[in-house]
């Protein structure tokens, strides 16, 4: 069954010179539920914004995303803000957790925006992801491969139904990057969420059954 | 709904716990502003209030031609010098007068260690009611002095001062200001203490009317003179009646009366002296706006991350937005706490220089209608300062602001 469908979605920016540059122009994707996902594609192809367009951060120009057959696009702020909060989980390359919070106060917060509030799942979660002992420590007090599993707890905090990760393993040396694809497969089999990750190492592609290359679906230099 | 609300007050201290020390800054020009616009405001109006109290019972004073400010000033509240003196006569003669219930003779021009030694009747202290169905009371084993002795009554503000005790003896000394060589030779017998009463009374030595008239080294025509009559009248009818005898037909003495309309004028000539200060509160309020207003734009330029972070988590703009307007809230609170307490030192002062001057014990300060609209305007002040920052919250771009880009 199709938890996400997207089509002729199209996003441009202005250059400083004034000129509109086309950045996402994809014509179909789509993801089932509870379907694991790898994207390849180099930096600064557009992933993110394609990642930012899915999560309601960025609107498109023109298109069509559904999610759970809802058409997201024409949504008004305020609920695409519930949307982020109840459905879609976000995990990003520099993990960006609140630095002045402890572990369990970065959960507590995602959590609160969400309609299911219950710390004792969020305390369980970082106990799954082996963080039981560093519920109060604040992130600069983990080390990096700490900080990316408060930032994979964090994105499923609210049992989403999609999790999107943008270069999760970027900043991770390539022991800690195969631990957090796995806990991060592993956490979202728990729960049955479905899992699109982007990437531009192929290593952290290769891990999923469903492969597609981000230049394949975009092209940005069509003329439609 | 409670959660949010703990979320707002965490992710707002927070945000000032960050920027402590610029908070901090905003938070104690706001106290200064807020203490120093209370303090003109509320102390003025709370001397206002305690000298009309401390008229000590009086309706009217008569003393020599001349100011009947300070007629009032140098006889109710033994402040300034006597404008003159009048004969022992005219007292005679006011106190027979129908339509005046009391008169009290005064006679001053002598102290003891800068307190001012008042020659007055036994009676005041014995008959006259200074605040309604209130006698001056002395304190156990005193008694008030003896129309023909060397005797003294002091106020509890003297006694506490001097450490003065029943049995004590002290030299007079000449003048309204003490000066060692001008001593009398007359030994005075301390018979009384006061009990407190928060008025002029406590802050002067009583003593006998003839013990001044008489003193040792007084020239001879002080023996037949006074220096004012304290007058309670009936009505208002016998005052106005009083004063145009006095004031438009007689050339001889001046009769303050009704005291209170005079009392105004004094604390009119003060009006320049509270506008100054008020500006100058209303400038510190602009210069903490401004401030709290820079706190919170720096705390944002480095605030815009974590709040597209917590956009992306799912919190609404108006969330973000209150967590800004939160911070200035606290700020402004503090702020407002503050300025009641710099209000409180102030007042304390105050209250101990107007004490130690003049007698008058300063109102306690009552949290009125009126002092809660001095703290919401204060507050109301930093939420306004807020404004701009909160508003650039609401517009954050959390894209522009989540970085790294692929």
């Amino acid at each position: 069954m199709t938890l996400l469908r997207v089509n002729q979605l199209k996003k441009s920016f202005s250059s400083p010179e004034g000129e509109s540059i086309k950045v996402v122009d994809v014509d179909k994707f789509s993801l089932d539920l509870s379907e694991f996902c790898g994207m390849r594609g180099e930096s600064g192809s557009g992933k993110t914004t394609f990642l930012h367009l899915l999560a309601g951060i960025l609107s498109p120009d023109d298109g069509l995303i559904e999610l759970e057959g809802q058409n997201t696009v024409d949504l008004n702020s305020a609920d695409k803000d519930s949307l982020r909060a109840g459905t879609i989980g976000y995990v990003f390359q520099s993990f960006n957790l609140l630095q002045g919070f402890s572990c369990i106060e970065n959960l507590k917060l995602a959590m609160s925006f969400g309609s299911n509030y219950d710390e004792s799942y969020a305390e369980g979660l970082l106990e799954k992801v082996g963080l039981a002992h560093r519920l109060s420590y604040k992130p600069s007090q983990l080390s990096i491969g700490q900080q990316q599993r408060v930032a994979l707890a964090r994105a499923l905090v609210n049992k989403p139904k999609l999790v999107l990760a943008d270069e999760p393993t970027g900043n991770l040396d390539s022991k800690n990057a195969n631990n957090a694809i796995n806990l991060l497969c592993e956490l979202c089999q728990e729960t049955d969420t479905a899992l699109l990750v982007v990437s531009h190492d192929e290593r952290v592609v290769s891990n999923f059954e469903r492969q597609i290359d981000w230049n394949e679906i975009n092209n940005p230099d069509s003329e439609k | 709904m409670m959660k949010q609300f703990g979320n707002l007050f965490l992710l707002s201290t927070r945000g000032i716990k960050q920027f402590l020390f610029s908070s901090l800054i905003a938070s104690f020009s706001i106290a200064m502003a807020g203490g120093l616009f209370l303090s003109t405001w509320k102390i003025k109006e709370g001397a206002q209030k305690s000298f009309k109290l401390s008229s000590s019972g009086f309706d009217a004073v008569l003393g020599a031609r001349g100011s009947k400010l300070q007629l009032i000033l140098n006889a109710i509240f033994h402040l300034e010098d006597s404008p003159g003196n009048l004969d022992w006569e005219q007292y005679e003669l006011i106190k027979s007068t129908p339509g005046v219930k009391e008169a009290y003779p005064l006679a001053v021009g002598d102290n003891y260690m800068g307190f001012r030694i008042v020659g007055t009747l036994p009676s005041l202290i014995t008959e006259h009611e200074w605040r309604e169905d209130t006698r001056y009371e002395l304190n156990s084993g005193g008694r008030v002095f003896s129309e023909l002795n060397k005797e003294a009554v002091v106020g509890s503000f003297v006694s506490s001062r001097l450490g003065l005790k029943v049995g004590d003896t002290f030299h007079p000394y000449h003048g309204l200001t003490f000066n060692e060589s001008s001593k009398h030779d007359d030994i005075y017998v301390v018979v009384g203490i006061l009990s407190p009463t928060g008025t002029p009374a406590d802050k002067v030595i009583w003593v006998p009317i003839k013990g001044i008239q008489h003193m040792d080294g007084h020239a001879s025509e002080y023996a037949n003179s006074i220096s004012a009559v304290l007058l309670k009248i009936k009505g208002i009818a016998a005052g106005m009646e009083l004063s145009m005898k006095y004031n438009r037909q007689g050339n001889q003495a001046t009769l303050a009366w009704p005291i209170a309309p005079t009392l105004a004028s004094f604390f009119k000539r003060l009006v320049w002296f509270e506008e100054i200060l008020k500006a100058i509160a209303y400038l510190i309020a602009l210069m903490s706006s401004l401030i709290i207003l820079a706190t919170l734009r720096n705390s944002m330029n480095e605030r815009k991350r974590e709040f597209a972070i917590l956009r992306c988590l799912g919190a609404g703009r108006s969330f973000v937005t209150q967590v800004v307007l939160g911070q200035s809230l606290i700020i402004a609170l503090v702020g407002a706490l503050g300025s009641f307490l710099i209000y409180f030192l102030t007042s304390s002062l105050a209250s101990y220089f107007l004490r130690n001057e003049t007698g008058v014990m300063l109102e306690p300060f009552t949290f009125d209608l009126n002092s809660w609209y001095v703290f919401l305007s204060i507050v109301f002040l930093g939420l306004v300062s807020g404004i701009p920052p909160a508003i650039s919250a609401y517009r954050v771009d959390i894209s522009k602001n989540l970085q790294h880009t692929t």
